[in-house]
């Protein structure tokens, strides 16, 4: 099938003026199956005076909200500090974190188009060419070899213009753009020399929020400032989130018939457990499902009340290194006052890489505490026999979903699959699954980004081909009366899934829920009170 | 910054609708509010619920836990549903007089 016209842009068109680069057209979109075998509608404008104050003219939607330069002063300061942040990017002193994936990138990607086909915002968009994993990482190579790179950079100042023309809408398009990534790295996985696009993503976000101080309010005023400063992102100090966890053992007691008490600053326990405390505000099950099953199996673990002891978020990984830094030497301090033998992270993905991969350069000295995924652990749990389970109580269908930071970028495959597959008799995998999986759409923290029409986006294109999979998955009962499960084991990705299902009406119309991976597990143990997942409560 | 007339006075909002300053919030500004979520008449257990939040509110800074709020208003969620359709965080939040929610909830 020859490509729809309106699917393609040319890199030379990128700083044209025009109040709209490129539009994603609802006839394009990548088709679902049943019961979504229908025409997405029109995307709802942006607002006139958005449009006014922001820079909003690169596709439908908007979420870094760019102020536009009000002087032609303030147009040349945003391409001055642009450039000069690219340039520190390239400095082994300024760029400690992502400069040799980087660079690789830069200089060795050969524009196959081979990672293109693997990203699931390219396919779902109908292949338009802005969201190819090479557009924007070309724009910004180009900017790099023409105004930075020693070879280019005294032929041609931003004056005289270089291949693509440097404007402040090319830098500004160039920013939004790289908030139209999930970061899922799935291109970087099927590209055969291991250029890695999205880290360009990544570090032009970080070029944005260091050097010209533009990030989305969600990650960083509302998210890890707001975290640094009260302790956790929603604003709950350590007293509310005592009040609130005390609440939890109190109704989670009543939900299991067990005694639930949650263990406070215990030193020298053998586990800090560090949950996102998303759970605790959204997702009470989960925390009360962590308490069921360490209290049964008997687990010498504490949690800490200290601000950012209780929450393992971590922001920074998807914008900035500095922010990322500040907050995870804070998680270890919270470790290590207490003097436990070991950090769990509860079911949230990003944080778990974060601290286990990212930090790891950071961490040194006493600080460098053992730290892993709750996954080994659970699976441990499940087959070491200290928990007594009917999996005949999960007999309903569950899929699976593969968080990428846990399992594509952190090989943590099989223990989830081996707890489930013990527990779960209908189990059926996604296709494709495992470090093959896609993302949910939320990914790089859009799951908590909903300002203009950004929901839409997520929902029509990034968030689509998860969706297409549980669809599939689920085609052989996707009838309404059969209730059915998709286990997300990942704040993000729930956070996503919820409002995905919300949005299609996915619970009324085709039966499907989601939740973790420890409700399956209570829900399946003998000892406490049936229906620990109550399809009765879900709406 | 947008600004709405809500019960008689010009109130700052976000791009969401929801009202910027937790002060200026009284019942009048809660009934307007009510409207632009779709509700046209504020009866006993919408005015339970809305104080229930905006008492919280007031004494922590932050909304309660969807459950909390349930179990403490003896409203279950399906309830909460019916009388806000876009529900507690989006629409009875809002009506308090609350600020967007953040983090990952």
């Amino acid at each position: 099938m020859a490509k729809p016209k309106d699917t393609k842009l040319s890199l030379n068109d990128f700083g044209k003026p025009c109040d709209r680069l490129a539009h994603m057209n609802p006839e394009n979109l990548m088709p679902m199956s049943r019961p979504l075998d229908c025409r997405e509608p029109e995307w709802s404008p942006l607002k006139e005076e958005t449009k006014e104050k922001y820079m909003a003219s690169l596709d439908d939607t908007l979420v870094l909200n760019i102020p536009r330069p009000q002087s032609k002063r303030e147009e040349q300061e945003l391409v001055r500090k642009f450039l000069s942040g690219v340039e520190k990017l390239f400095q082994k002193n300024n760029n400690w974190t992502f400069l040799q994936p980087l660079v690789s990138t830069v200089e060795h990607c050969a524009k196959c188009q081979t990672c293109s086909d693997s990203c699931h915002i390219y396919e779902s968009s109908g292949k338009h060419d802005m969201y190819r994993p090479t557009y924007r990482s070309e724009i910004f190579r180009r900017i790099y070899q023409d105004y930075i790179h020693p070879s280019g950079r005294y032929h041609k100042t931003w004056k005289n213009g270089g291949e693509i023309k440097l404007s402040w809408l090319t830098v500004a398009r160039l920013g939004e753009l790289s908030y139209r990534c999930n970061i899922c790295r799935r291109c970087a996985q099927s590209c055969p020399i291991g250029a890695d696009n999205s880290v360009v993503a990544r570090e032009i976000r970080k070029v944005f929020s260091q050097e010209l101080g533009i990030h989305t309010v969600e990650l960083h005023d509302n998210g890890s400032m707001l975290q640094l400063k009260v302790g956790y992102s929603t604003g709950m100090n350590p007293e509310i989130v005592k009040d609130n966890i005390e609440f939890i053992d109190e109704d989670m007691s009543e939900k299991t018939g067990m005694k639930l008490e949650t263990p406070w600053d215990k030193k020298g326990a053998d586990i800090l457990l560090i949950h996102n405390a998303g759970e605790i505000m959204a997702w009470p099950e989960n925390i009360g499902a962590f308490t069921a099953i360490f209290q049964s199996a008997g687990l010498n673990w504490t949690m800490s009340s200290e601000a950012l002891g209780y929450d393992n978020i971590n922001y920074g990984l998807f914008y900035d290194d500095v922010q990322f830094a500040r907050v995870v030497i804070k998680h270890f301090q919270c470790a290590q006052k207490l003097g436990v033998r070991k950090i769990v992270f509860g079911e949230c993905g990003h944080a778990t890489k974060a601290a286990m991969i990212i930090a790891d350069r950071i961490l040194t000295g006493d600080l460098n505490i053992p730290r892993e995924s709750c996954f080994p652990l659970l699976k441990q749990l499940v087959e070491g026999g200290s928990l007594k389970l009917d999996p005949s109580s999960n007999n309903f269908p569950v899929t699976l979903h593969d968080p990428c930071n846990l399992v594509r970028l952190m090989g943590i495959v099989q223990p989830q699959r081996d707890v489930i597959k013990k527990i779960c008799p209908k189990f059926r995998e996604m296709t494709p699954h495992g470090v093959n999986n896609y993302c949910c759409g939320g990914g790089s923290g859009f799951a908590i980004h909903s300002g203009h029409n950004f929901e839409e986006w997520r929902f029509k294109i990034s968030g689509r081909k998860k969706l297409s999979q549980i669809l599939n998955a689920f085609s052989d009962c996707i009838e309404p009366e059969t209730k059915k499960y998709v286990c997300a084991p990942c704040s993000n990705c729930k956070g996503q899934i919820r409002d995905i299902l919300g949005h299609y009406n996915l619970w009324n119309d085709a039966g499907i829920t989601y939740g973790g991976l420890v409700e399956l597990i209570v829900n399946a143990m003998t000892d406490v009170k049936p229906n620990y997942i109550d399809w009765d409560e879900i709406i | 910054m947008a600004t709405l007339n809500l019960g008689g006075k010009e109130v700052e909002i976000d791009e969401d609708g929801f009202i910027q300053d937790p002060e200026v919030w009284d019942e009048d500004v809660a009934i307007d509010l009510a409207a632009t979520e779709g509700v046209d008449e504020l009866g006993e257990d919408h005015w339970k619920l809305v104080h229930y939040l905006r008492d919280y509110y007031l004494k922590f800074g932050i909304a309660p836990m969807i459950r909390k709020l349930c179990k403490e208003t003896g409203f279950d969620l399906k309830y909460v549903y019916e009388m806000f359709p876009s529900g507690p965080a989006k629409g009875a939040c809002k009506v308090a007089g609350l600020p967007k929610p953040t983090g990952c909830v």
